[in-house]
Formats: C-alpha cells, sequence, structure tokens
C-alpha cells in the first residue's frame, strides 16, 4: 500500500450546496484514509520493535509459562540483561553503590520476601535443572548473615511453633493456606493440619485468619523455644581470658590495653546474674587465679607441669561477675604490671588451651585467645615456616593450610562442650596463622589479628584494638547454638563456609555465634523444578541468648525458577556471585594450589561471558559483551586477584595472606565486598548536592570513583572505604584551602606522615568531611582505623595497591584483562 | 552426691529453674536423667503425693511439692535421705519467698534459671562434710523421712497413670481445671512480644 506523498486539498472558494456536500464527505473519506495510514504506521514499528525484542530476548514466550509467582508487570526487556560492551565502556562502575537485586516475584510476595542483608542468593531466578545451570556457568549458593544486628525483630512466645510434619520446616509467609484448616508445606509440599492455637491470632485478637498471624507475614522472625528443644537448662554466659604474658608480649604491650578496655566494659558483657568470668596467663608455665568472694586479693596458681596440665583448683578459677566484681578488678588493675620484668620468652599455647578447655567443659562458653608469637613449648609447638624470599613468588605459595592437627582437634573438643575458641593475634613476626587458626574455624570462632602490633611504635593498631575490643566485648552472643539450611525438595546443599562444625548434612554446630558472622553454601539441583515456579529457603538458627533463653531465629527467602539460560542472567547477583566464588577460591588455594584457585576466577569469567554470549544471535566476537547484570564480573575478579589473599608477585607476608582467607571465609557479604573492592570517593569538593539528612546532621554523598590513579588528580584529596581501614590521600597540589579547613594544618608539607584523626574545626569542610566519614563508620560494627596519606610519601604503597584497575608489575590493568579474557573467550 | 537440681511448676511441667553438677565425667550422662525429670513433670498433679523418692537404678530421684511447684533433685544412692528433703526444703523457702508469686504468670521454661546461683551455693553447703556429721541438728520439723513413698521411677514412668495417692479419680476438680485452660492459653498468646 503505498503512502501517498501529495493530498489534494479541496477549494475554498464559494460553492453550492451540492458540491459542499460532496466536498465535505470528501474530505471525510481523505481524513478516513490518513487515520489508516498512521495507525499503520505505528503497527509497522511496534512490529519492528518486537522483532528486536524476540531476537534478543527469546525467552519471553516462555516466561509466561512460569508466571505463577512473578511479577505481571515485569517488562520483557529486564534492565538487567541490556548487553553491555565491556571493552567500550570506560566507566563501568556506577557512581551510586550497588543495591542487591530484587527477585522478580509479584508485590506481595516482595514485600514479605527476606532482606537481602540476612539472606542472599548468588541467582535471584534459580533454574530449572542443574543442565541449565551448568550452561549458564555461574555458581549457584546462598550467603547468610543471620545473626546480624536487627533493629526490628518479631519475637513470638507460643505454645506451639508450628512446622512441618515431615521436613520441620517452620511455617513462614510463602507456604500456601488450603481451607484455613490445612496448610501446605513449600519445601517439601506436604500437607499439615493448622493447630487450633494458630487459628487464633493474638495481635489483631480475631480468631480464623491463621495467614495473618506474625509468624506468617514476616519472613524474619524469633521464636522462644519450648524446653523440647533443650539437651539441657540453658547455660549462662562464661568467659575465660588466656593471655600470652611472654616477654614478647609484654614488650608489644596489649595487656594495658585489654585490661582497661574490660574495665571499662565489665558492666556490659553481655549475660544475667549468673555470668562467670576466669583468667589465665601464661609463658613457659600456666597460671590461674583465684578470685573466690571473700578472699582479700586474687590469688595466683601456677602449674609447671605442661605436659600433664591439671586445674590446680576445683572451683574458684571460673567465678561469678557479679560476686567476685571487686577481686576481679585488682587482677585487671595489677596484670599489666605483673610481668614487667619478666625474661621468659617461652610460650606454652597448647597446654594452655588444653587448660582452657578442662575450665570450660562443665559449662562452654567463650575463650578469647591473645597471643603474641609462635608457640615454642609443649603440646601444639609451631616452627617459623615463612621464607622472606618468597612473599613475591609468581610460582607456588606454600604453607597455606595447618602444619599440626592440634589446633582442629583442640577445637573440636571444645566444640563438643559448647565452647568457642577466639584468636586475637597480634604479633610483629610470622606466628603461622595457618595453623593457630584452626582453633577458631572449626569450633565458630573469631579471629582478630594485628600484623606489627606495638602498643607505643604503632599507636594505629593500638587504637584498632581498643575499638575492636569494645565491639568485641559488647555485641549480642548467642551459646550453645545450631544451624540448619532447608531448602525446597528437589534443591540440596554440599559445602558450607564459615566458622563451624558440621554436625551431618545440613546441620552446623555452633558453640557461639556473633553478629558479625556470615557464611555461605553452594547449592546444587538433584532434581528438576518443573513442578513449581518458586523455590525457598529457610535458615533456622537454635541457640540461647545470654540471659539464659533459648531461641530460634528463622529468615525464609523466596525465589522464582526460570527455564531459559537468558533469564538465568537476568537475574545474576554479581556481588553474592564474587563472595561465593572468593570462598570457594580459598578452599581450592588449600585443599590444591593458589594458582589453580587464581586460573579457576579467571575461568568463572571466561566461561560465563562466553556462555551468555552465546545467548545472543548477533555475536560480535570483536567485542566483550556482557549483561548489565554481569558487567561488574570482571572487575571484581581483577579485584579479587589482585586481593592479598590471592595476589602473586607483589610481596605479601604469609599471616596477611591468611588472615585475608580467613576474613574471606567468614565475613558477611556487605563487609566482604569492601575487603575486595574498596569505595573511592573524591572529598576535597564535597557539596550539600544529593546529600542524605541523618538525626538532624546533612551527610553529604559524593559520587564513587573508579580504582585508578587516574581518577587522582593532584589537586584532590581522595577518601577509599576499605572495610577495616580508611585512607584519605592528599595530592600534592590539593587546594591550601582543604588542607586547612579539614587537617588544619597550614600546607601540605605540613601535614604530619602519620596522622590518624581529623580535627574538629569550625569550617563548613570540616563538617561535611566529618559528618560524611561518621556516617561511613556508624554503617558498620567494628570501627575503622584512619590514615592520612601524602602524596608520594612511603606510606603510599599501601594505598596504590588498592587501585585494581591499573596495570602493576605484576598484574593486568582493567582493560588489559578484558582483552585476555576477550582473547580466551574466542579459543 | 548432687548430680541434679530441677524445679518445675506441677500444672504443666514447665521448668523454673535447674542446675547441673559442673564436674566433665558426670556430666555428660546426666542426659538420661534429665529426659526421665521431663517426663515425671509432666505427669504429676493435683494428687501426686507431696513427697516422694525414685529410684533410678545407681541413682535416686527425691522430690517435694509446694504451692503447685515441684523440686526435685537426683543424688547417688548412697547419698543420705534427709539431707536430700532438707535441701529441698531449703530450696523450696528461698524460691517461694523470691518468686513464689510470679511463677503462675510465666511462660518461657527457665524464668528464674538465676536461681541456678542459689542453687549451687545451697548444694555446696549439702555436699560439704560438715553438714553430713550435723544430721541431728537438721530441722525437726521436717516430715519422718520413712515415711515418704518409695517407688521405682520406670515403673512410674512406664504405667501412664498420674502418680496418686489415692486411686479415685477426682472428677469434680478435673472439670475445673478443663474450664481454666482456655484462660492459660489466652494468657500465653498475651504475652505476645512485638
Amino acid at each position: 500500500h503505498p503512502i501517498r506523498n501529495t493530498v489534494s486539498s479541496p477549494g475554498y472558494s464559494t460553492l453550492d450546496p451540492i458540491e459542499c456536500s460532496f466536498c465535505l464527505l470528501f474530505l471525510f473519506v481523505e481524513i478516513l484514509e490518513r487515520v489508516w495510514e498512521i495507525s499503520f504506521l505505528f503497527v509497522m514499528l511496534f512490529c519492528f520493535c518486537l522483532d528486536l525484542l524476540f531476537q534478543q530476548y527469546p525467552g519471553v514466550s516462555q516466561l509466561s509459562s512460569s508466571l505463577g509467582g512473578l511479577s505481571l508487570q515485569s517488562s520483557p526487556q529486564p534492565e538487567s540483561l541490556r548487553p553491555v560492551n565491556l571493552t567500550q565502556e570506560r566507566n563501568i562502575l556506577p557512581t551510586a553503590p550497588v543495591w542487591a537485586p530484587v527477585p522478580n516475584l509479584n508485590l506481595d510476595l516482595k514485600k514479605l520476601n527476606c532482606s537481602p542483608d540476612s539472606f542472599r542468593c548468588t541467582l535471584t531466578n534459580i533454574p530449572q535443572t542443574q543442565a541449565l545451570l551448568n550452561k549458564a556457568k555461574l555458581p549457584l549458593g546462598l550467603l547468610l548473615h543471620p545473626f546480624r544486628d536487627l533493629t526490628q525483630l518479631p519475637v513470638i512466645t507460643s505454645n506451639t511453633i508450628v512446622r512441618c510434619r515431615s521436613c520441620r520446616t517452620y511455617i513462614n509467609p510463602f507456604v500456601s493456606f488450603i481451607d484455613q484448616r490445612r496448610w501446605k508445606c513449600n519445601l517439601c509440599y506436604r500437607v499439615n493440619d493448622v493447630p487450633e492455637e494458630f487459628m487464633y491470632n493474638p495481635l489483631t485478637r480475631s480468631y480464623g485468619e491463621p495467614h495473618k498471624r506474625p509468624e506468617v507475614q514476616n519472613s524474619t522472625v524469633e521464636f522462644i523455644a519450648s524446653s523440647d528443644y533443650m539437651l539441657r537448662p540453658p547455660q549462662p554466659a562464661v568467659y575465660l581470658f588466656v593471655l600470652d604474658v611472654s616477654h614478647n608480649a609484654v614488650e608489644a604491650g596489649y595487656l594495658t590495653i585489654l585490661c582497661q578496655s574490660l574495665l571499662e566494659n565489665l558492666d556490659k558483657l553481655p549475660g544475667d546474674s549468673r555470668t562467670r568470668i576466669g583468667f589465665v596467663t601464661f609463658d613457659s608455665t600456666i597460671h590461674f587465679y583465684n578470685l573466690q568472694e571473700g578472699l582479700s586479693q586474687p590469688q595466683m596458681l601456677i602449674v609447671s607441669d605442661i605436659d600433664d596440665v591439671f586445674l590446680p583448683t576445683p572451683d574458684s578459677l571460673l567465678v561469678n561477675l557479679y560476686e567476685s566484681k571487686e577481686l576481679i578488678r585488682d587482677l585487671l588493675n595489677a596484670l599489666p604490671n605483673m610481668f614487667t620484668n619478666t625474661r621468659e620468652t617461652h610460650s606454652a599455647l597448647g597446654p594452655a588451651l588444653q587448660a582452657a578447655f578442662k575450665l570450660m567443659s562443665p559449662t562452654g562458653g567463650r575463650v578469647s585467645v591473645f597471643q603474641t608469637q609462635l608457640p615454642s613449648l609443649g603440646a601444639g609447638l609451631l616452627q617459623s615456616r615463612e621464607d622472606p624470599n618468597q612473599r613475591s613468588s609468581t610460582k607456588v605459595v606454600q604453607h597455606l593450610g595447618p602444619a599440626t592437627d592440634f589446633y582442629k582437634k583442640l577445637a573440636l573438643d571444645c566444640s563438643g562442650q559448647q565452647t568457642a575458641v577466639d584468636l586475637f593475634l597480634l604479633s610483629s613476626q610470622y606466628s603461622d596463622l595457618a595453623s593457630l587458626a584452626c582453633m577458631s574455624k572449626y569450633s565458630a570462632g573469631c579471629i582478630y589479628y594485628y600484623p606489627s602490633f606495638h602498643c607505643i611504635h604503632n599507636p594505629s593498631q593500638a587504637e584498632k584494638l581498643q575499638k575492636d575490643l569494645k565491639r568485641y566485648l559488647t555485641r549480642k552472643i548467642g551459646f550453645e547454638a545450631v544451624m540448619r539450611i532447608r531448602c525446597t525438595k528437589g534443591l540440596s546443599m554440599h559445602t558450607f563456609h564459615g566458622n563451624f562444625f558440621v554436625r551431618s548434612t545440613d546441620l552446623l554446630s555452633l558453640a557461639n555465634i556473633n553478629p558479625d558472622a556470615g557464611f555461605a553454601v553452594q547449592l546444587s539441583i538433584e532434581e528438576s523444578l518443573t513442578d513449581t515456579s518458586l523455590v525457598c529457603f529457610q535458615t533456622a538458627l537454635l541457640y540461647t541468648s545470654s540471659k539464659g533463653e533459648r531461641r530460634i531465629r528463622v529468615h525464609t527467602l523466596c525465589l522464582p525458577v526460570v527455564s531459559s539460560l537468558a533469564d538465568v542472567y537476568a537475574g545474576v547477583d554479581v556481588q553474592a556471585a564474587i563472595c561465593l566464588l572468593a570462598n570457594m577460591a580459598v578452599d581450592r588455594s588449600v585443599s590444591s594450589s593458589l594458582s589453580d584457585a587464581r586460573d579457576a576466577l579467571v575461568n568463572a569469567v571466561v566461561d560465563s561471558l562466553s556462555a551468555y554470549g552465546s545467548t545472543i544471535s548477533n555475536f560480535q566476537h570483536s567485542a566483550l559483551i556482557a549483561p548489565n547484570s554481569l558487567k561488574l564480573f570482571p572487575l571484581y575478579v581483577l579485584a579479587l586477584l589482585k586481593q592479598k589473599a590471592f595476589r602473586t608477585g607483589t610481596s605479601t607476608r604469609l599471616d596477611d595472606r591468611v588472615y585475608a582467607m580467613c576474613q574471606i571465609k567468614s565475613q558477611p557479604l556487605v563487609h566482604l565486598m569492601k575487603m575486595i573492592h574498596p569505595n573511592l570517593y573524591r572529598i576535597d569538593r564535597l557539596t550539600d548536592e544529593g546529600a542524605i539528612h541523618v538525626n538532624d546532621r546533612v551527610v553529604p554523598q559524593p559520587p564513587l570513583q573508579k580504582l585508578s590513579a587516574e581518577k587522582l588528580t593532584r589537586e584532590g584529596a581522595f577518601l577509599m572505604d576499605c572495610g577495616s581501614v580508611f585512607y584519605i590521600w592528599i595530592g600534592k597540589g590539593c587546594e591550601n584551602n582543604f588542607i586547612e579547613d579539614v587537617l588544619g594544618c597550614p600546607n601540605f608539607a605540613s601535614i604530619p606522615q602519620k596522622m590518624t584523626h581529623l580535627p574538629e574545626l569550625d569550617t563548613l569542610s570540616s563538617e561535611r568531611t566529618r559528618s560524611f566519614i561518621t556516617w561511613l563508620r556508624d554503617s558498620r560494627p567494628l570501627s575503622p582505623v584512619l590514615h592520612v596519606v601524602k602524596d608520594e610519601s612511603p606510606a603510599k604503597t599501601e594505598f596504590f595497591q588498592h587501585l585494581i584497575e591499573d596495570r602493576t608489575e605484576a598484574a593486568f590493568s582493567y582493560y588489559e584483562f578484558l582483552l585476555h579474557i576477550q582473547q580466551q573467550i574466542c579459543k | 552426691m548432687v548430680l541434679l537440681t530441677m524445679i518445675a511448676r506441677v500444672a504443666d511441667g514447665l521448668p523454673l529453674a535447674a542446675s547441673m553438677q559442673e564436674d566433665e565425667q558426670s556430666g555428660r550422662d546426666l542426659q538420661q536423667y534429665q529426659s526421665q525429670a521431663k517426663q515425671l513433670f509432666r505427669k504429676l498433679n493435683e494428687q501426686s503425693p507431696t513427697r516422694c523418692t525414685l529410684e533410678a537404678g545407681a541413682m535416686t530421684f527425691h522430690y517435694i511439692i509446694e504451692q503447685g511447684v515441684c523440686y526435685l533433685v537426683l543424688c547417688e544412692a548412697a547419698f543420705p535421705k534427709k539431707l536430700a528433703f532438707a535441701y529441698l526444703e531449703d530450696l523450696h523457702s528461698e524460691f517461694d519467698e523470691q518468686h513464689g508469686k510470679k511463677v503462675p504468670t510465666v511462660s518461657r521454661p527457665y524464668s528464674f534459671i538465676e536461681f541456678d546461683t542459689f542453687i549451687q551455693k545451697t548444694k555446696k553447703l549439702y555436699i560439704d562434710s560438715r553438714a553430713r556429721r550435723n544430721l541431728g541438728s537438721i530441722n525437726t520439723e521436717l516430715q519422718d523421712v520413712q515415711r515418704i513413698m518409695v517407688a521405682n521411677i520406670e515403673e512410674v514412668l512406664q504405667r501412664g497413670e498420674a502418680l496418686s495417692g489415692s486411686a479415685e479419680i477426682d472428677t469434680l476438680n478435673q472439670k475445673k481445671y478443663s474450664s481454666e485452660s482456655p484462660t492459660f492459653n489466652k494468657q500465653h498468646f498475651l504475652s505476645y512480644l512485638g
């Protein structure tokens, strides 16, 4: 149908009526024709667009079959699937923080779903079959932060805790109610009866609406458990401190900081009137302290037979905190000075831990170990295994695993008696953290590391210890805990990551649980998920609170199932994927080798982008294309390859490397991401544009910068947030205004080499800068240390190591890495 | 040797406080006795004898019931009965004074777990050899322990009947308790914590 270009228009000279009506009729027909042509044009255009859509997103037709729980408003072209040409995109990093992707569910389910801060999956669209998952070449797993500090938590006190009869899943927002009296489990599909009590809703005081009860309206709930959930009466909070007092330890000077911190926080230790505390110090012998109420002063009892450790007195070594408070204070005041003239250089850590185990066995609780050197005496003694010349090795990195199984065995024994062992390593030299870490790994403990610790020569480490101790001593704690993760029929879990003891296929034994612990688990699809459009995951953490209450914290996550490869890519949570890969890489480094782990990381990018490429019909080999959901994947993997845990060719102390690996395995996602890819901001030009208001304070929100020296202009000042450390880099040509107003120094040259605090100056830029930094600080439990780094000072290497997009002698730049990946794909 | 002390509400067997022997050896074997104790609490009711001794192999349970609360102790068979009952009486008077009024209102298990501190102290007094020698000075108002009913715990638990001093079933009281239970349940729900 040709489109006529000319339109004859009727004349407007005087007409007689008949002619007029004919003209009007003629006009009417013309208009109709035009309307027809224009609408046809629109239809053509629409078809053209649909064509484009169908070319790129073949999954649209298949989506409709699995629309069960899916959002009906979902556009056929999700933003997450938009192809991005990585080699052309100069600025891949978004300027605002990356949020967790929201699973594609209908509005009701979205509102009820578990917060991603507690529970996250690497793929928010679950593949229907293992074959489909394999095609995507992406890891499938969950990242958990089950005990994180919550501001809102529904607590349920009820006679019956409603659970599925066969799989024991707790009732949750994603079950379905059949006729008000029965409910269908969303994990095993079993139909259960609704107990009579459950029909009554205590909140609304109504009857007959079980689906409105709080257990079914919240995906994160806490139940008060009945005595059926207890193997023994709830244990009291028991805290034991095992302290290295060798000459080395006294030199380092940590005792003063620890004792001071304990004195300040003695009343804030979580517990009730039954709380118990005890102290053991050791060098080449073990020292116990009798703190029995009624004594005039603490009594020190020395046991020198370290090959057959025994407790010198049956009780009074772990005493009631309130009854013996004065004696405890006396001891804490005396301890820092008791060993000042010691000549003992040996450290009998192993025997001290054996003594600790004996003390804690009857009750369970927490042991906090402070160690400053290699244990040199008695059971569990360790040799120096690090060869300093190998620190920059590009070949094999050795000794990433333990040298002895003494610490693992001890940890397992402790775990069996509900005792967790936390380690504070404050060493100036190699202390074989790879072996020592086992005491915490298998007993659900946690590890703190302060390399080159010295209370006078290294004040920033001393300050870090002080701040960490405050958090450590006062944060919430759960005792004698177990955690079980359940998932919908068809899915199964195979590998767990974190500090715990795996009791059976899905039961994790946690002697202690703390709010800063993260876990990960890998999943596989055993049976095809063809019968369902949704899958659910549930974490149940059973623990005793510090006040003797037995509680169960339950988180439930719901995700849609998809059957096309494109949909799998549309739902990738790239941050969760990189954290899971990091965990897997740590395991691979220890079981196989570091280079194998590095290869596996690169392959993860190569394989997944290659697999994605096959879903695009007009795939170009000249460009590296990724879906929008995965566009940061190569950047994050490069960051991981340059991270202390996995880097080669750059001098890395073995203990530093092992500690980074321990952190990867035990940090929750939000902190791990900062470790992997720190956040960089320019702070010399802060404005209130886009600022947010927090508690009457205005907090500027500067954009994120990519981690490249290209962005570091000499005329500026930048803040890098690495999670536990902040760096403020000052360019040589930075404006004097900024240096004066914020740093309080007249010019660049006068900025001290080791500045760790920003002065509180009454200037707008000082207020803005401090407001921003405080806001960043408050967003995490562990207070970070601040370092002000001057351009061209020796301290800058540490800072520059985090600029992962840049090339170094040992590693690719980001662009080179992209080319490398492209090459691998085309092979 | 006093190994296990448990205090529970008779009406529904809800545990109120407890203390376990803190010893590497004995701690681990107590599982079985604990579960027997729990089962026993569930079987007790208004008809149960207020004082009883239950043999359990090498160990013995002794209990007293006062004001709807059962005080139970597990000791070695050789431990003197008089001492055991004197110990329970001591626990009763202190517990009743401190917490007696709140007992009908609580719903959480081990709401008075902090009473453990007192239990431990009292236990020490009774285990101390001097106390044993002073048997004579023990509260003479204490009932003659000879008249305390002795039974075997296994039989009692297996029988499935409530321990009863009399064979008659008190139908009147039964009705009263069954009508009171909805009120009781409502109290549970109303203690929902937001």
